[in-house]
């Protein structure tokens, strides 16, 4: 089978870089997703895989034609666009049959393979009526329908769920990943969403301002970002900025301002090679924090800090809190399992010990846009560093 | 039990009814003065024009006596040549409108918002004008000494000056000018809905260009295209004024001639009539048959 090579794409329009020097390869089979902001250039990207755009720079192979240059219609490549865009004057079964008829396929063959596609998006008895008489999550099962039946080699997604509401949108995620499993092509799918990203995909690729910021399996980006921006736009995190005061055989210690006068020291292992004195950012998962009323048993491979309970919210699988320590706050996940800590619930301004494992303190090579100040809007319930990233994919 | 619910039932209908009596009225009272309009002078006169054509024709005038000897005219082979004609110069106007009128209406509709409201005022600029103004500005245009034939000898193309004036080529000049907006406008507001990520999608499909236009743009401009025909077809099959006026007065148009029934002494009026009453039996036969064609079409889709 063969896989789709994208090598060094840009797109320029009039001077303004959509899409800005994208290198991938993508599996034969996998199912491959561009996550980014609204604007990062997910769609102008896709719609050069289509054929709907040409790059200004690079190439485009599957296996090892080259189709940078191919027309859209020559392409073994189909696309569900953002809107569906089903053919208003057709039935679902001629919007479905249109890739065979313009192959001039026999009747019968049209017959048999249309009736095998609605099967397998399960609109079997919906084969006569017109797209407006279809509801959202249908017209998205037609849209695949009429799309697979070309037998592509890819398929392209441009945001599929994001018209449908909360529960479809699941449903249809499972639903996409069965159809993937069951024809096995090659899936290429954008979203903004990174849940939907998150659960649907092999590997994904974070994009920001046209340009790939991190690629890899899901798990391998939410656990090891590799920038600010991947830690902030995939789940939630905080972003903690310090130095690097000592190095010892595999974990280092950190001296981090805590906003107002004072620092506290965190220690933590580390995935690249630091020096002392090296400014750092630190991500700390919510969910990797515990809370605790009373001083946790010391370890020494365990961190802990001191702070001040300013927020809860309940959020039925879990509680967040914000604890603030100097004049930063932390988030924090607590689920509700009160067979370990059978003690009251925590209260508003109540004194904690927050606690992580060196091991879940994630060093990233970057520090946060210093223009914002140190101690931007202290009062908002998350770190000045959480919102430098948050402007980073806001723009 | 149920005889309560009834009773609340009949009881809500005697609410409803008087409500719908009164909606009744209302709308009545809003198209009075239309109807009451239309009824003096379009009915009115169309009755007259019945009564007339059953009459005897006078040198000026009518005498009241019963005959069919109009319609028995009205059939004769001359006569239904002229029809003809009429229905030639109706069909060809309205095909070459529609060639003509499609690319244009395409262009402004995917045409930027700004250059679309320019490339529209540019359309309607023409109605500012009088219609027979118009017509002489062709006259001058396409004379015998004209501003065409000038141009075409000082670039060299002809040596001589071509007569096109009176001939049937500029009537089709002329009628394809004046009635293309009408064209132009219904394709226009249909183009400027249709969704053009379509062609996307079905060039994404297989389909090239030319095979995304005849199975999407087409179908989707139907509505157009039939409502663009209309206001060119009918108005076109009774031309009068442009055959008149730039015409060659060898062939005559339906229109000229139901005119020279009426102007010339002695005059015909039961004759005038009947041609009138053909060509809008015509029509209407014309037009039943297309509203079912466009009907039928539509239903498929409204299940
Ligand atoms: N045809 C175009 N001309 C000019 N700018 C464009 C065009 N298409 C997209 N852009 C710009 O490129 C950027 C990326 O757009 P897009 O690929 O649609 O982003 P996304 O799908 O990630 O939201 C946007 O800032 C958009 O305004
Ligand atoms: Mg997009």
């Amino acid at each position: 089978m063969e896989e789709i090579r994208i090598e060094r794409i840009s797109k320029d329009f009039d001077g303004f870089v959509a899409v800005n020097d994208v290198s991938l390869t993508i599996g034969s089979g996998e199912l491959f997703s561009f996550l980014g902001p609204s604007g990062c250039g997910k769609t102008t990207l896709l719609r050069m895989i289509a054929g709907f755009e040409s790059p200004s720079n690079g190439r485009i192979l599957i296996g090892n034609t080259d189709i940078t240059d191919i027309a859209p219609y020559n392409r073994q490549v189909n696309t569900i666009f953002q809107n569906y865009s089903l053919f208003p004057h057709m039935t679902v079964f001629d919007n479905v049959a249109f890739g065979l008829r313009i192959r001039k396929t026999p009747k019968s063959e049209i017959k048999d393979r249309v009736g095998e596609m609605l099967a397998l998006v399960k609109m079997e008895d919906q084969a006569a009526k017109y797209p407006d008489q279809l509801s959202g999550g249908m017209k998205q099962r037609i849209a695949i329908a009429r799309a697979l039946i070309n037998k592509p080699k890819v398929l392209l997604l441009d945001e599929p769920l994001a018209a449908l509401d909360l529960k479809l949108r699941q449903h249809m995620l499972i639903e996409l990943m069965n159809i993937h499993d069951a024809v096995g092509i090659t899936f290429i799918y954008v979203t903004h969403d990174q849940s939907e990203a998150m659960s649907i995909s092999d590997r994904v690729a974070v994009m920001n301002y046209g340009s790939i910021v991190q690629a890899g399996p899901p798990d391998d980006i939410y656990e090891r970002p590799n920038s600010i921006f991947s830690a902030y736009f995939i789940g939630e995190t905080n972003l903690i900025t310090g130095e690097v005061t000592g190095i010892e055989d595999d974990y280092l210690q950190l001296k981090c301002p805590d906003g107002a006068e004072g620092f506290f020291e965190i220690d933590s292992t580390f995935h690249f090679q630091p020096t002392v004195g090296k400014q750092l950012t630190v991500s700390l998962r919510p969910e990797k924090i515990a809370l605790s009323r009373s001083k946790p048993r010391y370890q020494d491979d365990i961190n802990m800090l001191r702070g001040t309970i300013e927020d809860i919210l309940y959020l039925g699988s879990h509680t967040q809190y914000i604890v603030r320590v100097g004049a930063l706050k932390f988030r924090v996940f607590s689920q509700h399992k009160r067979v370990y800590f059978d003690e009251k619930a925590l209260d508003w301004e109540e004194q904690v010990w927050l606690f992580w494992h060196d091991t879940d303190t994630w060093l990233i090579d970057e520090i946060p846009d210093s223009s914002l100040g140190n101690k931007e809007q202290p009062d908002t319930g998350v770190n000045h560093f959480q919102r430098s990233a948050k402007r980073l994919t806001q723009v | 039990m149920s005889k309560t619910y009834k009773h609340f039932q009949s009881e809500r209908d005697v609410i409803s009814q008087a409500a719908e009596k009164r909606r009744n009225l209302a709308s009545w009272a809003l198209t009075a003065p239309a109807l009451i309009w239309l009824i003096i002078f379009f009915l009115i006169p169309y009755l007259i024009v019945v009564i007339y054509s059953f009459l005897t024709p006078d040198i000026y005038d009518v005498k009241f006596e019963l005959s069919l000897d109009a319609y028995r005219q009205a059939f004769n082979p001359d006569y239904l040549m002229t029809l003809f004609q009429s229905f030639r110069l109706a069909i060809l106007t309205t095909v070459l409108c529609l060639l003509l009128g499609f690319p244009v209406a395409y262009f402004i509709a995917r045409a930027k918002d700004k250059t679309k409201n320019t490339l529209l005022v540019f359309i309607i600029i023409p109605f500012w004008t009088n219609l027979i103004i118009r017509i002489f500005s062709w006259r001058i245009f396409l004379a015998y000494n004209g501003v065409l034939n000038d141009m075409l000898i000082n670039i060299g193309l002809i040596s001589q000056p071509l007569e096109i004036m009176r001939t049937d080529l500029a009537v089709i000049l002329v009628m394809v000018y004046v009635y293309l907006p009408y064209m132009i406008l219904p394709l226009y507001s249909v183009l400027e809905k249709m969704d053009f990520t379509l062609l996307h999608a079905a060039m994404d499909l297989g389909a090239n260009e030319i095979k995304a236009f005849f199975r999407i743009t087409l179908p989707l401009s139907m509505e157009g295209i039939f409502a663009g025909s209309l206001l060119v077809f009918i108005p076109a099959l009774g031309a009068y004024l442009i055959p008149q006026l730039v015409g060659n007065q060898k062939t005559l148009y339906l229109g000229q001639v139901i005119t020279y029934k009426i102007k010339n002494i002695p005059r015909n009026w039961p004759m005038a009539s009947a041609l009138s009453l053909t060509l809008l039996f015509f029509v209407a036969i014309l037009l039943v048959l297309l509203f079912t064609l466009y009907k039928r079409s539509k239903s498929r889709r409204i299940t």
